[in-house]
């Protein structure tokens, strides 16, 4: 009988909570959909312009400076701002010139006359995978792992 | 059901593109011809040519402004003979969906065919999503719908995963020094292989759950990571981390710390988890890279130990890369590295073999209004000869010119040797198209 009492309580104490998170959010600020300057082909260093910029729960600009650090590990970056920061430079179209769940050209071939961009597969990579699988696998498995690529298939069954 | 909703997705995409004339969009187009020939002792010369076109759309300010339509996908023919391993003709929709985007806290849903990237996860669904900022830092992310399904696996009948997947992730983010993010994804039963030569319990259920890192405590110390753990093996699948320094403000140090337990890690892989017999369960990497950039430069050096259960191995080297030489129109770069790995890594694991070599790379590139040209080299020597081969190297040459702003053609050519063939000698035609129009003013 007690919880049926509470309950409304609750829900009232629940919609109030929401309506003022709703409130709230109006005031929170959207980045902008695209960068409002055109940028210059290949890597950028966001801190050239945006030093002193941040502006509450925005990471640091020089965070995501285009180095080879970041570039080896931009999962890390792409995994939390990869809607909203990596969006505003970067169509989803460039992450899917590598990141796909089918592929039928090996993105260092289809980029072949972009050879700044550190594109996998690079040479002949059917001979050095089977050096590269063995020692790091995990690597393989984030692109390939669970797509099954047709010409995965046709020899790892 | 899910069927149902796999295709209504995207026909509800195609159904809105009238309004696209409306919008702002823009439109790219890569065309790409190749060329290859194979001659082999014993089986049939065969020519093929396989025509790719790879067709992009992005419509944006639809409606009320807010809302976007986003579509790529790429559609094949082989004009020739057909590669044991291919089709006549092929195509994948990679993704299309709709967005609409909130005017404030960042929130935005999806309708169609899209990737989901947030935190640990990384799934394609044909569903719908949807994120947003939340006041004090909090962020929620969802989604949920069916599973995008691949190719199938021949011994299997099936691709190994479920129908219909769902997920999400919430985060708590301070003054941009701190995120935490935890993140989930449930994947319908996975269907078991009709035949499979995978271990019993090696294989199952796609769902994973495991929190994020970013701390920034001092504009020269950053730290992110993550952690993904297997509710279903109840193991731990990954620890990835990466600590990075700067000291100084061109100079930049990483190091990554990674663990994987691949029996956990693999588990949801049809095609993966039939590895792990080979490649054991545990697996450490550490691994630095410094990097300095000057003026007109950056110069990088890396080292990685990797530990795995079949043995030990280090790959060491540098790169230096310009993107500004004559006055930014020529980029260019060397690199070099090592792989200094045991037996166990070979091609041919044997004890008198190796899986070291050596990685050399030098490519170069310019780019002016009317032509651009590229030229790249990768050589990779290896310690002990691979097929009676002592490197495997491949140089490719491309020239292009921009017909218009938006068109432009290309050429490219590469010869190479290595392992499998005396000669390799392969050409493609590329033909690239974006165009933006600007819409009726609403």
């Amino acid at each position: 009988m007690n919880r049926l009492k509470i309950f409304p309580v609750l829900a009232l104490f629940g919609l109030i909570a929401l309506s003022a998170a709703c409130a709230q959010m109006k005031a929170l600020p959207n980045l902008p959909a695209t960068h409002p300057e055109e940028l210059a082909e290949g890597p950028v260093s966001c801190s050239e312009c945006h030093e002193d910029q941040q502006k509450g729960t925005l990471k640091p600009y020089a965070a995501f400076n285009h180095t080879r650090i970041f570039i080896q590990n931009h999962r890390f970056y792409a995994s939390t701002d990869n809607t909203t920061l990596c969006a505003t430079c970067h169509k989803v179209s460039f992450c899917a010139d590598c990141h796909t769940n089918k592929t039928v050209i090996k993105p260092a071939e289809m980029l072949s006359d972009r050879p700044d961009r550190m594109a996998p597969h690079r040479g002949d990579f059917l001979t050095m995978h089977k050096i590269e699988g063995k020692l790091d696998p995990e690597s393989c498995y984030r692109c390939h792992g669970r797509a099954n690529n047709g010409r995965c298939v046709a020899c790892h069954r | 059901m899910k069927k149902m909703l796999y295709r209504l997705f995207p026909s509800l995409l195609v159904l809105a593109l009238p309004a696209a004339a409306l919008a702002e969009t823009t439109v790219s187009s890569t065309s790409i011809m190749r060329f290859r020939q194979n001659d082999l002792p014993g089986f049939d010369k065969k020519t093929m040519v396989p025509v790719t076109e790879f067709v992009g759309l992005d419509a944006t300010k639809l409606a009320d402004g807010n809302l976007s339509a986003h579509i790529y996908g790429w559609g094949q023919v082989e004009l020739a003979d057909r590669d044991s391993n291919d089709t006549k003709t092929d195509g994948n929709l990679t993704y299309g969906y709709l967005q609409y985007r909130f005017k404030s806290a960042n929130a935005q849903a999806k309708a169609g065919r899209f990737f989901v990237n947030e935190g640990i996860l990384n799934e394609q669904v044909d569903g719908v999503g949807a994120r947003t900022d939340l006041p004090y830092g909090f962020a929620i992310s969802g989604f949920g719908g069916a599973t995008v399904h691949t190719t199938s696996i021949p011994y299997a009948g099936n691709d190994g995963k479920g129908d219909g997947i769902w997920g999400g992730r919430m985060s708590y983010r301070y003054a941009g020094k701190l995120e935490v993010g935890l993140a989930g994804v449930y994947e319908s039963t996975a269907p078991m292989p009709k035949t499979s030569p995978t271990l019993p319990t090696a294989f199952g259920d796609h769902r994973l759950i495991g929190y994020d890192l970013y701390l920034n405590p001092h504009p020269m110390l950053q730290l992110s990571g993550q952690t993904s753990y297997n509710p279903t093996t109840e193991h731990i699948a990954e620890n990835s981390y990466l600590l990075q320094l700067r000291p100084l403000k061109d100079l930049a140090v990483g190091a990554t710390w990674e663990e994987h337990h691949d029996r956990d890690y693999f588990f949801d892989s049809l095609l993966f988890s039939n590895m792990v017999r080979n490649l054991s369960q545990q697996s450490h990497s550490l691994g630095a890279t410094a990097t300095y950039t000057f003026k007109v430069a950056e110069v990088s050096a890396d080292f990685k130990h990797y530990t795995r259960d079949i043995g030990k191995a280090e790959r060491f080297g540098g790169e230096v890369r310009s993107n500004s030489l004559f006055n930014n129109t020529v980029r260019a770069g060397v690199s070099y590295h090592y792989l200094r790995s045991s037996g166990d890594f070979a091609i041919v694991p044997a004890s008198d073999a190796s899986g070291s070599f050596h990685e050399i790379r030098g490519w170069a590139m310019r780019d002016t209004k009317t032509y651009f040209a590229s030229g790249d080299v990768i050589a990779y020597v290896f310690k002990e000869k691979v097929d009676n081969k002592d490197a495997a190297w491949e140089g490719t040459a491309s020239v292009g010119y921009h017909i218009t702003p938006q068109l432009a053609v290309s050429g490219d050519i590469s010869y190479g040797q290595n392992p499998d063939y005396n000669d390799e000698l392969k050409g493609l035609i590329r033909v690239t198209y974006n165009f933006t129009a600007k819409g009726g003013s609403k």
